[in-house]
């Protein structure tokens, strides 16, 4: 069957005008466009990191984000602390070395300074300043350049897992719906199987005997996901499509079983199967961070790994005084996982017409 | 309608035997264990190293120790804990559920009502401001990275306020003298919460029917009354006044970590119910009740949102499966000796045999909340219903 240019050229306009119309159900919803600029901004995040060490911008010795290492001076005044409290300079017993002091009881390594001197030092949670936008961790590491490699590890990992157990799950969901009998008896107890995994207590279990990296733990989530509660919703989804009068029609032109599957059954599920890729980002994303937390996982650097320092490093108590160390990692895996799902959930709005306004 | 659920209780059961094999052949496949340091030492004796494996059967094949594992799961036989030697790792079951099923009890209960609440809220208030607001807000609790917003909040209230203790599930000098051991109070306090929701539960359904929205106001109002009263009796009489200072202790400790799981539990359902009654809400049938004149109340409560229920019941029972995975980080972070932190403590320390009963015991629950799922979607669901009797 060969077409010639004037209805490829229709066949583009249609597509073309499908997406255009689309795109505008999607921007009506705010929440959706948010999610989406959340999601560029990572991603513009993850791409400027190696665009400054490639122009030489970021020196790799220092902005590494895991054996980079920046020495910051800084000079201490020597003081006595006081005894007891309150004094003219001090009101309470947690004022005294103030900012820019040091106490003379704490130096004993350096014998020869007397109060009033100057002591020279480095300070490793160094709080942020132009050349560390985050300021760096106790290891003198940029704390900007590791939130810009984890946002890295998230995308490759997200992304990856997701398009792995979606395809998987939309490839099994059409052909137990499509073939139905013994595959599809058989399909649906094996995600019973999967659903009926304890899945944090699994991944303790594969991560106990295998070194996960992150794209061990993607190919593990990707199948998981895969094989999981999403074959039964594409499954159900495809079953809709199958009683469609095209469907019948295909067949009666003489369309084999795999060419009605690909060509027709395959294209009207791929929405509601671009919606679970988007949700299972967020899931991904988090399943990564808790692994990492719990110091499970055998990656340099990721979002969980910094918030697991800064908990092993006793920093999360210290309240805001090291914000910098705090704050970011847990900010930027939320609002990850929250644009993904925003994302998501404005897809939803454009696939399902119930869920919209008019 | 009885013939699918014996279909179904059938296949669950097979899917339960794949359950059981699989799982034992992941455990057998983890490299090292607590007797490769004893049998790699190269001093000990060979007629030695053939008892101890002997000993645990690990000479048989393959074969026949998944069938020894069937056999033992079966008679409740999983061993000894390595870590913990005279305890069985059944015993330690035992000792650790009655703390998780408590927690999780409560924050299940908690987080369902608000979850549901809020999400009726939201479907009914399409395009409100308060709707973004409240949707931004639930969002961000559903996707929040939780260690982290555990460890902030504990930081807040436990450590900057002061309000509530920072971990652990008591006080021990409190219990110095006391006679029993806390999983009697555990127990206790499980039983009751139990029966209070179960009754609860029973006011509300014999409430549903009445007509009146006032009538039927006050006398749900009245029973919440008599439960209070009742509980209020129940912990002031006889045992239990006795055990009631031991119960505030732990109830205390469960302030925090419930009021957090809650925050993050809830958006999970408040989101599935603010979309599946949206869907309902484009029905022709609430359209036809608007016509008819019925109050707007009326059309929410009881057109839109009791259908919108079906779901949100089904995939909260799933939800259960996935609460105990995050009591996980829970117990980890709250230090609350638990389930979780058992089965995180066995897969560290390698310690196999509480490691493989704690999964199976999971898995045997999974199982179960699936099963009950299944079953009761196809009561409530008359297509399901009808296409299995014809």
């Amino acid at each position: 069957m060969s077409k010639d240019k004037k209805e490829i050229q229709i066949e583009k306009q249609i597509r073309r005008d499908a997406i255009r119309k689309n795109w505008k159900l999607f921007s009506q919803s705010k929440l959706g466009m948010i999610g989406l600029y959340i999601v560029l901004f990572f991603l513009f995040l993850s791409l400027l990191q190696p665009f400054l060490f490639i122009t030489g911008i970021w020196n790799p010795a220092i902005y590494d984000p895991v054996v980079g290492y920046d020495e910051i001076r800084d000079t201490l005044l020597v003081v006595e602390c006081p005894k007891e409290y309150p004094t003219e300079k001090y009101e309470s017993y947690a004022d005294c070395p103030g900012p820019g002091e040091v106490n003379i009881k704490k130096l004993y390594m350096a014998p020869n300074l007397e109060v009033g001197d100057y002591y020279e030092t480095f300070i490793q949670p160094a709080p942020p300043s132009s050349t560390h936008l985050l300021g760096t961790d106790s290891l003198g590491r940029d704390v900007f350049s590791q939130i810009m490699e984890g946002s890295q590890v998230a995308f490759v990992l997200g992304l990856l897992s997701a398009t792995l157990g979606v395809g998987i799950s939309t490839v099994l969901g059409t052909i137990a719906a499509f073939f139905g009998g013994r595959i599809d008896a058989y399909l649906m107890r094996q995600s019973d199987l999967i659903l009926m995994l304890p899945s944090l207590p699994l991944l303790f279990i594969i991560s106990a005997f295998a070194e996960l990296k992150v794209w061990h733990l993607a190919v593990v989530l990707g199948v998981l996901g895969g094989l999981g509660g999403s074959v039964i919703t594409i499954k159900s989804q495809a079953l809709q499509v199958k009683v469609k009068p095209f469907v019948d029609s295909a067949r009666i032109t003489g369309g084999s079983n795999w060419q009605i599957l690909f060509s027709h059954v395959l294209p009207n599920v791929a929405p509601i199967a671009l919606l679970f890729m988007v949700f299972s980002v967020t899931g991904a994303i988090a399943s990564e961070s808790v692994l990492s937390f719990l110091g499970l996982l055998n990656i340099d650097m990721s979002w969980g790994i910094m918030i697991y320092l800064s908990q092993t490093d006793g920093f999360i108590f210290s309240g805001l005084r090291f914000w910098w160390l705090i704050l970011p990692a847990g900010l930027a895996v939320t609002l990850l996982a929250g644009g993904f799902y925003l994302v998501g959930r404005g897809l939803d709005e454009v696939f399902n017409p119930r869920l919209r306004k008019r | 309608m009885y013939e699918y659920i014996i279909k179904r209780t059938l296949q669950m059961i097979v899917v339960f035997f794949i359950f059981l094999v699989s799982s034992y052949l992941l455990f057998n496949a983890i490299p090292g264990n607590a007797f490769s340091n004893l049998l790699l030492n190269p001093d000990l004796p060979p007629d030695a190293y053939e008892k101890v494996l002997a000993t645990y059967g690990l000479d048989k094949p393959l074969m026949e120790r998944v069938q020894l594992y069937i056999v033992n799961f079966f008679k409740g036989d999983f061993g000894y804990s390595y870590k913990y030697f005279p305890k069985t790792p059944i015993e330690l079951i035992a000792e650790r559920l009655p703390r998780t099923l408590m927690l999780f009890a409560v924050v299940n209960i908690c987080a369902f009502y608000t979850g549901f609440l809020v999400g009726k809220i939201l479907a009914w208030r399409r395009g409100s401001k308060a709707e973004t607001w409240i949707t931004v807000t639930s969002v961000f609790s559903y996707t929040v990275f939780y260690p982290w917003f555990a460890l902030m909040m504990l930081w807040v209230f436990g450590y900057k306020l002061g309000w509530f203790p920072i971990g652990k599930f008591l006080y021990p000098e409190k219990w110095y003298e006391a006679p029993w051991d806390s999983d009697v109070i555990f127990v206790l306090m499980i039983k009751f919460t139990v029966i209070v929701s179960i009754l609860q539960f029973i006011s509300y359904v014999l409430t549903r029917g009445i007509e009146s929205l006032s009538l039927r106001r006050n006398i749900r109002f009245g029973s919440l009354m008599a439960i209070f009263i009742g509980s209020y009796i129940f912990w002031n009489t006889g045992d239990a006044l006795v055990k009631k200072p031991f119960a505030a202790d732990i109830a205390y400790h469960m302030i925090l970590p419930v009021i957090v799981v809650t925050i993050v539990a809830f958006a999970g359902t408040a989101l599935l119910t603010r979309t599946t009654m949206m869907e309902v809400l484009k029905e022709d049938y609430i359209l036809t009740a608007r016509a008819k004149g019925i109050s707007q109340k009326r059309i929410r409560d009881r057109h839109a949102a009791r259908t919108a229920l079906l779901p949100v019941v089904t995939s909260f029972i799933f939800t259960i499966v996935t609460i105990i995975d995050g009591s996980v980080l829970t117990e980890t972070i709250f230090s609350w000796p638990g389930m979780g932190q058992l089965i995180l403590q066995s897969v560290l320390e390698e310690d196999l045999p509480v490691a493989m009963a704690t999964f199976s015991f999971l898995g045997v629950f999974a199982l179960i909340a699936h099963l009950i799922a299944d079953i009761s979607y196809s009561y409530l669901d008359p297509r399901i219903r009808i296409k299995s009797q014809g």
